[in-house]
């Protein structure tokens, strides 16, 4: 196993952090040690505004890395991981589904902050030895949290369409997963409609029918919603799921139950992706130098040139925040463009969702399939630092653009492979024919069936978390190479995939089986739910009696905490007033509340997420990170 | 049968930019083969092999065409047909061929 920030060391109150930081000192703690990195943790100082950390290696002065809660540094109200999933319009999202605004029920703001937060330190000590002046790097939870949101924002605030689906428009009864006859939950997958055809023909569901499914079972990645009619569930529901399976097989169609992370963790690679971190590093070559060109703008990758080969969300998201760091970013798009430029809806002349993610990139367009492109590409990489691609398993060596063909090319090459699963070996997936799809991996990671436990639901998110957790970790991998290849002189080939994004998303409950079993899961909640009120929705959290006693003082409610109808009582409270009162009552009380984001094109109304959007031709989220 | 095709943004320049075309056909095959005779160009951005690119979806109002009679599937007046490209998210699927 490869440690390569074994050199560094992060120091700083990590110890007890304010409670509002805990989930993201917890993540911070297992990716710093995941590096190898020395970690130094003192007894929180009483500075609960900001969480502060700093990241030291042997070549450069501490970078401070400071975290805080929202972008707009006069907004201090206290926060909660679910309080961000319902202000900055995830808890919408993930509710359209299943019709109503709900928690992932995953640590998944606060593990994006955590690895932004890391990255920020990684990525100014780049900048420092590229001779940039930078002693600060600064993110929120908030621009965390947007960053996740960008792709559905940008579909919510186009004027050509917009797309108001928050979760009380689309209530739909069947819902994915689906359900075998012998109760079995399932994932089925195709990026391609002649297995989808055929697969529903030996079911017996009519060609009309399933057409329309198809198109619903397409939207799902877009729009997080998939209103698939009814028939295809009722008669998927009559057959045993080994009697699906050979269905599947005999039509490639892939399919995959929906496991829980215990069953994850007895897989043979488990423990070892789990030790390992979200990163697998491949040290080869070393240089005569690091090729620490020196730094051309106030960025600290500004003059570094990243080419990227991927298509749809998460190896584009890893290229766009490598952009937003300063690299000059090159994309590789086949003849005639990428089909999803003109994904609905449109802004400007480019699909708003397609922009959201590329927006900052250098079109080369490519036949990556004939020797021209492939000697193209090769000229492209020859002065590049970065080469970068999601294609399927075993592609890269058919089309001779693998890791060995590029380094013999520029041995000074970061070589990135953003995958689906843990390798890009066909040998070696999970399995060879499940496509690296968000919802695949959800099910077979073990978050789908975590997601499903909080959520009331049967499966996972139709929110692509793991493309984008992907793609901040396979981003964040880059700027690990890049730190090592500037300290250590030594180019590097690194992979991550959706599986050991969800791998990191879940390091606690991996901690829990392999290390301290029997230690259970993190003190819940005495209130964390979502009430109505007189108009819009709240959120409230209560972590502790404290807390929950000052919510019941700012509502004026003479309820008895301890009493067990104090929830029914709390409910009808909160029909006295909007939920923008509230929020400022709340706020004023110390209590973690926040207006619930249903529609998404209300963000950028609410003047403490500003900082972190900029209005247009559709809303952009900026960037989550900011260097001083 | 006359019916009115979307034109997606990648496809424009072929057609001086126009979002919406009137085209007629009896199929949607007759449609593309009308749109070629003005448009050059643009039947080779739909079709390959006697068949729509697999990341092409075309709908016949609401129905996706590879579920109907593919480029066969019959038109009546005034439908609508729409040119969208297919969206997914994640890695390459293991199971697109290069």
């Amino acid at each position: 196993m490869n440690r390569p920030l074994a050199s560094c060391a992060i120091t700083g109150p990590l110890k007890s952090a304010a409670p509002d930081y805990a989930a993201i000192v917890s993540s911070l703690l297992y990716q710093s040690g995941a590096l190898g990195m020395k970690i130094d943790a003192t007894e929180n100082c009483s500075n609960n505004a900001a969480l502060s950390f700093e990241f030291k290696t042997p070549h450069t002065t501490p970078i401070t890395c400071n975290v805080t809660r929202w972008g707009d540094s006069s907004k201090q109200a206290s926060v909660t991981e679910n309080i961000m999933q319902a202000a900055c319009g995830l808890m919408s999202v993930h509710g359209r589904a299943s019709g109503k605004s709900q928690p992932l029920g995953l640590n998944y703001v606060s593990t994006l902050t955590a690895a932004l937060a890391l990255q920020g330190g990684v990525s100014a000590s780049i900048g420092q030895l590229r001779g940039l002046s930078v002693s600060n790097s600064n993110v929120s939870m908030a621009s965390a949290a947007l960053l996740s949101m960008g792709q559905y924002i940008a579909g919510a605030t186009t004027s050509e369409s917009h797309e108001s689906s928050g979760p009380r428009h689309v209530p739909h009864p069947a819902c994915l997963p689906f359900i075998s006859l012998d109760g079995v939950l399932f994932e089925l997958e195709t990026l391609d409609a002649g297995p989808w055809q055929k697969f529903w023909s030996e079911i017996g569901v009519s060609s009309a029918v399933a057409g329309k499914g198809w198109t619903a079972f397409l939207l799902r990645y877009a729009k997080a919603i998939s209103p698939l009619p009814d028939e295809l569930f009722s008669a998927i529901s009559n057959i045993t799921y080994h009697r699906i399976s050979q269905i599947c097989a005999r039509t490639g169609m892939a399919i995959c139950p929906v496991r829980s992370i215990n069953d994850r963790a007895q897989d043979e690679d488990s423990r070892h992706v789990w030790l390992q971190g979200p990163w697998e590093f491949l040290f080869e070559t070393r240089l005569k130098d690091g090729r620490s060109s020196p730094s051309t703008d106030n960025l600290p990758l500004s003059g570094l040139t990243v080419i990227e080969s991927c298509r749809r969300i998460q190896g584009p998201l890893a290229g766009h925040l490598l952009a937003l760091l300063g690299a000059e970013v090159i994309r590789i798009e086949p003849p005639g463009g990428d089909p999803l430029r003109s994904m609905p809806p449109i802004a400007g002349d480019c699909s708003a969702r397609f922009d959201a993610l590329n927006r900052f990139k250098t079109i080369r367009e490519v036949d990556i399939k004939s020797l021209a492109g492939q000697a193209e590409v090769k000229e492209l990489v020859q002065r590049a630092d970065v080469f970068l691609h999601n294609w399927a398993p075993g592609k890269a060596v058919l089309l001779n653009l693998d890791h060995e063909d590029l380094a013999a090319t520029n041995p000074s090459l970061i070589y990135a492979y953003a995958g689906g699963w843990a390798t890009d070996s066909t040998a070696h997936s999970p399995s060879s024919q499940m496509p690296g799809t968000d919802f695949m991996a959800q099910a077979y990671s073990g978050i789908a069936k975590k997601i499903a436990e909080t959520s009331g639901t049967h499966g996972g998110s139709l929110f692509t978390i793991l493309d984008v957790l992907g793609g901040v970790v396979a981003a964040q991998g880059i700027t690990i190479a890049l730190l090592n290849r500037c300290m250590n002189n030594m180019s590097a080939k690194v992979t991550s995939s959706l599986m050991s994004a969800a791998t990191l998303l879940c390091a606690d409950d991996f901690q829990s089986l392999y290390e301290l079993p029997g230690s259970g899961s993190a003190s819940k909640s005495i209130i964390d739910t979502i009430y109505a009120t007189k108009q819009g929705k709240i959120a409230v959290e209560c972590r502790d009696l404290k807390t929950a006693v000052r919510l019941a003082e700012a509502l004026g409610a003479a309820i008895v905490i301890e009493e067990d109808n104090f929830q029914d009582c709390l409910s009808d409270w909160f029909l006295s007033r909007t939920a923008d009162e509230w929020a400022g009552i709340l706020e004023h009380a110390g209590v973690p509340s926040a207006v619930v984001i249903e529609d998404l094109a209300d963000l950028q109304t609410m003047a403490h997420l500003q900082p972190t959007l900029t209005p247009g031709a559709y809303t952009k989220v900026n960037s989550p990170w900011s260097f001083k | 049968m006359q019916v009115t095709v979307h034109i997606p943004t990648i496809l424009r320049p072929l057609t001086e930019n126009q979002k919406r075309l009137t085209i007629t056909g009896f199929s949607v095959l007759e449609v593309i083969e009308h749109m070629e005779e003005r448009y050059p160009g643009i039947k080779e951005k739909l079709i390959t092999g006697g068949k729509a690119h697999h990341f092409i979806n075309i709908y016949v109002n609401d129905d996706d065409i590879r579920f109907t009679d593919g480029l066969s599937t019959s038109l009546s007046d005034g439908d609508s047909l729409t040119i969208l490209p297919a969206v997914a998210g994640g890695a390459e699927p293991a199971l697109l061929h290069t």
